[in-house]
């Protein structure tokens, strides 16, 4: 697996933002059975979810999130230099990149880079590498790094594999030069042969499996599922089996190009993917679990947004007021996993911010 | 695997096909991968999960 260290760039602040919307998983009793709810609850840990309507897209999330973030900061957006948004839920399908219509939207200056990409689980802690690479190769001093995803969309309503995991979010990290800063390491690894197990097959009439009116058709699948092409499908069990054989020894190697021990690290942000996963990972990694933080029983799986969503609902008053030694780590589609060791704090880290659904861009 | 099955102590035998037992889920499914992991120690790949139609195929997956 491949490792990084960068040195001088620090992580400034972070902020989460989710739909004021909420959708309580027991509410789904009606089309699933109230055991199969209870049962699902249980084993994934989701209660509720943060919950937009079509029109709140992952941009205006990561929006208000940094627009927050900025003012705590106390940054002009005029003093940001480049723009990273990581996401699944672009605004526009291919054309143009969202991060060039949130350079607009956020009012940073025409000399600021800003470019997509398109990762989920993974997102946000492969987004913190390639700002901080950036920012060490390119003598840029500040960078906003917007992680997020509505996957609660992509997801058939009619499929309990997926219509109860799934939330929104959208995030936003601000990266800083600083000699002083303490060494950020990274640690990456990609294995596609897993595309299929995670994916919304049909695209738009020009992908590989063209859109056409027979991929919107919801067909009865194993479990009594129904899901069209162009729905999310989920493969719980090759997923899970994929996190075991990948995440333990990701861990280990971001710790050993550290050099720090499983014991002095105060908390493992991992991504929220379920709790039944989390749990399992935890206990066979022999990690503490009140070093493991949860925000899955309130926002549920938000993608990339769930490690900084973790760190703003269940470590903010920590990471405000003292030096953490945290390991982030995400993982899942593609598959695609990092994980990175950061000494952070104290920082500007708001409470999770609620969107209303009149904060949508309206272009 | 009685208790991940959700059925009484001793009265599961090798023989029980799993498509006769309710709680064979996807649930259970996941269940069992997690503890092959954590009390064998065996990476059970969900092809070979898959491909068990008995309780002791089951046991054979974890007793390799």
């Amino acid at each position: 697996m491949a490792t990084t260290k960068i040195q001088g760039v620090r992580i400034a602040g972070i902020a989460s933002a989710v739909p004021k919307t909420i959708r309580d998983i027991a509410d789904m009793a009606d089309k699933f059975g109230v055991e199969d709810v209870q049962k699902i609850i249980k084993s994934t840990g989701v209660e509720r979810r943060h919950v937009g309507s079509p029109k709140l897209c992952c941009s205006d999330l990561c929006c208000a999130a940094a627009k927050k973030l900025l003012q705590d900061l106390n940054w002009e957006p005029a003093s940001v230099e480049a723009l990273i948004f990581v996401s699944q839920s672009f605004d526009f399908l291919c054309v143009p990149a969202t991060s060039c219509v949130l350079q607009m939207r956020l009012g940073l200056p025409k000399t600021a880079a800003a470019f997509d990409v398109a990762l989920g689980c993974s997102g946000h802690v492969y987004g913190l590498w390639i700002a901080a690479n950036l920012m060490a190769g390119s003598g840029f001093s500040r960078v906003l790094l917007l992680a997020g995803d509505v996957s609660s969309r992509f997801a058939s309503s009619q499929d309990r594999s997926t219509a109860l995991l799934f939330g929104d979010g959208g995030t936003a990290t601000a990266l800083e030069k600083d000699a002083n800063a303490p060494v950020l390491t990274f640690s990456l690894g990609t294995d596609g042969s897993g595309w299929k197990n995670l994916i919304v097959p049909a695209g738009v009439q020009w992908s590989r499996i063209p859109r056409n009116a027979d991929t919107q058709i919801r067909q009865k699948t194993e479990a009594n599922n129904w899901r069209s092409q162009e729905d999310l499908f989920m493969d719980g069990a090759e997923v899970f089996a994929f996190t075991l054989r990948e995440v333990p020894p990701l861990i280990s190697n971001v710790l050993a190009a550290s050099g720090w021990t499983r014991d002095e690290v105060d908390y493992f942000v991992f991504h929220q993917a379920n709790k039944f996963m989390l749990t399992h990972l935890a206990k066979s990694m022999k990690l503490p679990l009140p070093k493991v933080p949860f925000s899955l029983k309130e926002y549920g799986n938000t993608s990339s947004a769930s490690v900084p969503i973790t760190i703003n609902s269940e470590l903010a008053e920590a990471i405000r007021t003292r030096p953490l030694k945290l390991l982030l780590a995400g993982f899942g589609v593609g598959y695609s996993w990092a994980a990175c060791t950061a000494i952070c704090g104290p920082i500007v880290a708001p409470p999770v911010i609620l969107v209303n659904e009149s904060e949508a861009w309206q272009c | 695997m009685e208790e991940l099955l959700e059925v009484d102590g001793g009265t599961l035998q090798a023989t029980v096909e799993l498509k006769s037992l309710e709680q064979w889920d996807s649930l259970a499914f996941v269940s069992f991968l997690a503890m092959a992991d954590s009390k064998y120690s065996v990476k059970v790949a969900p092809s070979e999960l898959r491909a068990c139609k008995t309780v002791g195929d089951l046991m054979k997956l974890v007793s390799k």
